[in-house]
């Protein structure tokens, strides 16, 4: 056994390292570090984007015959954790991490020669369309129809939670196309133009003062049958391989590790309770880095993971968490103003009260209670892990 | 001992539960603070005149009967100044300030006409005339009609009218929709008042467990709240609240609730010498007690929980202010450790 990084990774955690000291510009390290929401902001996320794709590294977590650069497990670790570290903004997830990956594997030729440049060269960007005011954590239950109309479908019904609706042009979505047979079996994977007549979205605000979530009515929508992905029936398949990616296509450890060491030196030195609780906190995130590291390894040896991958979402829920209700606490007062303007890192919000790190705290931890409640809540997890992981 | 209220404090909660029934509801309820004309209201009714000193005036109201009124306004999350302005301004103003001081800034509390605020920290300078520095974050600061304003090492309190030549504030938005300012002194002129450190601290003892048992209330909602929606939501073709993972997360949230209201109790009821000590200990646990039940009230109502849309989601934003008031669970912890 062994942890240390061969000579051709330590080259290339070099090589990546070498590239963001470049390449990151300061005002979108300043833009990941004053965003208030549980998403990365579009307008940042989508300039990341382009600086990733002109590299050639965007993709990085696709296989090599989808347009990916072709990095083993432990590079894509290297990458995310020196993106961590340097204090990237992520990437708008819905497309690059969920769609993408679902286009490559069961979409037909036609669609990605469609879709896949569109969303690397951010002309398209996808909103989820999965959940519903009845289904939630029972997602098999949707009722949003489609029926076959000639070389359409016609799509009648309502998303809700539907991340950053608003800025979208494309909205993945699971329809229900056949209401005779077990609910799992119904389901189909659509892809819909957000620009369709019966398209309307609704905001839903968040308790933060933030504007991620919406509404989506989708009221006799015309969506051609070329754009299903999938057989008729298949889509239950495709969203699980989807939510799988969502809880686990990526490491949360270097992310959290790396926010925390932010956070002890913005708001630091800890003193008293404080001192206890990062220091658990940091203790968890190392834990977390470890096992996430220890799929990983296996995976580039060729075994397939074990049911140990369930375990990373739900604790990088409790993790981050946890480091922002301590950032409320290490901001004292400063660390309980809220102001109403958006974004952080934007023109139109005042002076903070200390920094602006202290005045994004609040926001943070009523946003990151999300955490263990979107992909899947944490009480869903632990049923899955045990009845898959535990034997029950 | 007896723990049943009075027939009075009876009528007190009703009183309160009524007038805000008219007034709030689960659209509008701790959205920020309520309308001034709804506090110019409460101030007619009496309650503010209630629970101030009989030599001012008031009624003598206790702090059993300060956290009648204050688990009310948490109930229905009415989001007031009654803590900063009435318990710990006024009440000071009321035991130590001069006849000239009661009449100049108390009465007109007890009417409902101003709002006072509790400038306790920051870097400020006083020569015996006039104050000089900055505050820190102040409750209400943009509302009020003057300032009560800490020295440093708590040497006694001047007081400062809030339309005092060389007195600037900027606003600063808090979580629960309030407006606090950072208030600026350059040479104002300050009304010295004759309070020790302890008369200061006590004040502050009044007003912390006000805000305790406006805690209580919101947690109260919050819980109910709660217990309703696991009822009514359902998921894969039951009620969530028929999962033994929920019923054991809600059955935790009334053994919280019930500890938590405990301590207030008893901060509320120990003998005046105690109060200090006890209230500090109230805060602790009920601080902690009241995000933790916030946050699983939050995770039990799914993607609802984090919306603006709910009032789960305002009691939250309350409970986080509330709970980190008076330097929050963290500093009444390292003061009962010393
Ligand atoms: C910030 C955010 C972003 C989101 N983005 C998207 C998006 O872009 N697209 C999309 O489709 N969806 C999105 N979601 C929706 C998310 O996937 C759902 O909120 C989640 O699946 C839970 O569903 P629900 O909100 O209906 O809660 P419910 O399913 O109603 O759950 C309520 C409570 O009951 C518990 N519960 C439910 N069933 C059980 C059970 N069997 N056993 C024990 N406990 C149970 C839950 O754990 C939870 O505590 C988002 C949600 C959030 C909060």
């Amino acid at each position: 056994m062994d942890l240390a990084l061969s000579p051709a990774q330590a080259a290339f955690r070099d090589e990546v390292r070498a590239f963001l000291r470049d390449a990151l510009p300061e005002h979108l390290r300043h833009g990941a570090r004053l965003t208030s929401g549980v998403f990365v902001e579009p307008d940042i996320g989508r300039e990341w984007q382009a600086i990733l794709e002109a590299r050639g590294w965007l993709v990085y977590h696709w296989p090599r015959d989808a347009g990916g650069p072709g990095w083993t497990p432990i590079q894509r670790w290297i990458f995310e954790k020196e993106c961590a570290e340097a204090g990237t903004p992520a990437l708008p997830g819905m497309g690059l991490k969920l769609v993408g990956p679902v286009l490559y594997r069961f979409g037909t030729e036609t669609q990605k020669a469609e879709y896949l440049p569109k969303l690397r060269n951010g002309e398209h960007f996808w909103a989820q369309g999965f959940s519903e005011p009845g289904a939630g954590s029972d997602l098999a239950s949707l009722r949003t129809r489609a029926v076959r109309d000639g070389d359409h479908y016609v799509v009648t019904g309502q998303k809700i939670w539907t991340t950053q609706a608003q800025f979208a042009n494309r909205l993945f979505c699971l329809v229900r196309t056949d209401p005779e047979v077990k609910p799992q079996r119904g389901i189909s994977f659509l892809l819909i133009d957000m620009a369709s007549p019966g398209v309307t979205v609704r905001p839903i605000l968040s308790a933060s003062g933030d504007h991620e979530l919406n509404e989506v009515f989708l009221d006799e929508v015309r969506v051609p049958v070329a754009n299903r992905v999938g057989d008729e029936g298949q889509g239950w398949t495709i969203a699980k391989f989807l939510l799988d990616n969502e809880r686990g296509g990526s490491s949360f450890g270097p992310q959290l590790i790396a926010d925390l060491a932010r956070l002890r030196a913005l708001a630091g030195p800890f003193e008293g309770e404080l001192v206890t609780r990062a220091t658990r906190l940091a203790l968890e995130a190392e834990a977390l880095e470890m096992t996430e590291l220890r799929t990983l390894i296996e995976l580039e040896a060729g075994t397939p993971p074990g049911p140990r991958t369930l375990v990373t979402k739900l604790i990088a829920s409790e993790i981050r968490q946890g480091i922002d209700e301590l950032a409320v606490d290490a901001f004292g007062l400063a660390g309980l103003q809220l102001p109403a303007e958006r974004p952080f890192y934007g023109a139109d919000v005042p002076a903070p009260v200390g920094s602006r790190d202290a005045q994004i705290a609040a926001g943070r931890y009523l946003n990151s209670r999300a955490w263990s409640i979107f992909g899947g809540t944490s009480e869903i997890q632990l049923t899955v892990i045990a009845k898959n992981a535990v034997g029950l | 001992m007896d723990l049943t209220p009075s027939d009075e404090q009876v009528m007190l909660g009703d009183m309160v539960r009524r007038f805000l029934a008219d007034r709030q509801n689960t659209a509008n309820m701790g959205r920020g603070p309520i309308p001034r004309d709804d506090w110019r209201a409460l101030g007619e009714l009496g309650l503010f005149s209630f629970l101030l000193p009989e030599t001012a005036g008031g009624m003598g109201g206790r702090p059993q009967d300060a956290v009648i009124i204050a688990e009310e306004l948490g109930r229905s999350m009415a989001i007031t100044p009654l803590a900063e302005t009435v318990l710990l301004c006024a009440g000071l103003i009321a035991r130590r300030g001069s006849a000239g001081q009661i009449a100049r800034w108390v009465q007109p509390v007890m009417q409902g006409e101003y709002i006072l605020a509790y400038a306790g920290g920051g870097a400020i300078r006083y020569d015996g005339a006039c104050l000089d520095g900055q505050t820190h974050i102040v409750q209400h600061g943009m509302d009020a009609s003057a300032f009560v304003v800490a020295l440093p090492e708590r040497q006694g309190a001047v007081l400062v009218s809030a339309a005092a030549d060389g007195l600037t504030r900027t606003p600063v938005r808090l979580a629960d929709g309030t407006v606090a300012a950072e208030v600026r002194f350059d040479a104002v002129a300050a009304d010295p008042l004759e309070a020790t450190a302890n008369d200061l601290d006590t004040a502050i003892a009044h007003a912390e467990l006000a805000t305790i048992a406006e805690m209580i209330g919101t947690m109260t909602t919050l819980y109910e709240q709660t217990v309703d929606y696991i009822q009514q939501r359902r998921q894969f073709g039951v009620a969530i609240g028929s999962f033994q993972v929920i019923q054991h997360r809600a059955a935790r949230l009334f053994v919280m609730l019930e500890q938590s209201r405990s301590m207030m109790l008893k901060a509320a009821l120990v003998e005046e010498d105690e109060r200090i000590r006890m209230v500090t200990a109230a805060k602790a646990y009920v601080a902690d007690a009241a995000l933790r039940l916030a946050q699983d009230a939050t995770q039990l109502h799914g993607g609802m929980g984090v919306t603006d849309e709910l009032p789960v989601g305002r009691g939250h934003r309350r409970l986080l202010v509330l709970s980190h008031l008076f330097g929050g669970a963290l500093a009444a912890r390292a003061r009962l450790a010393s």
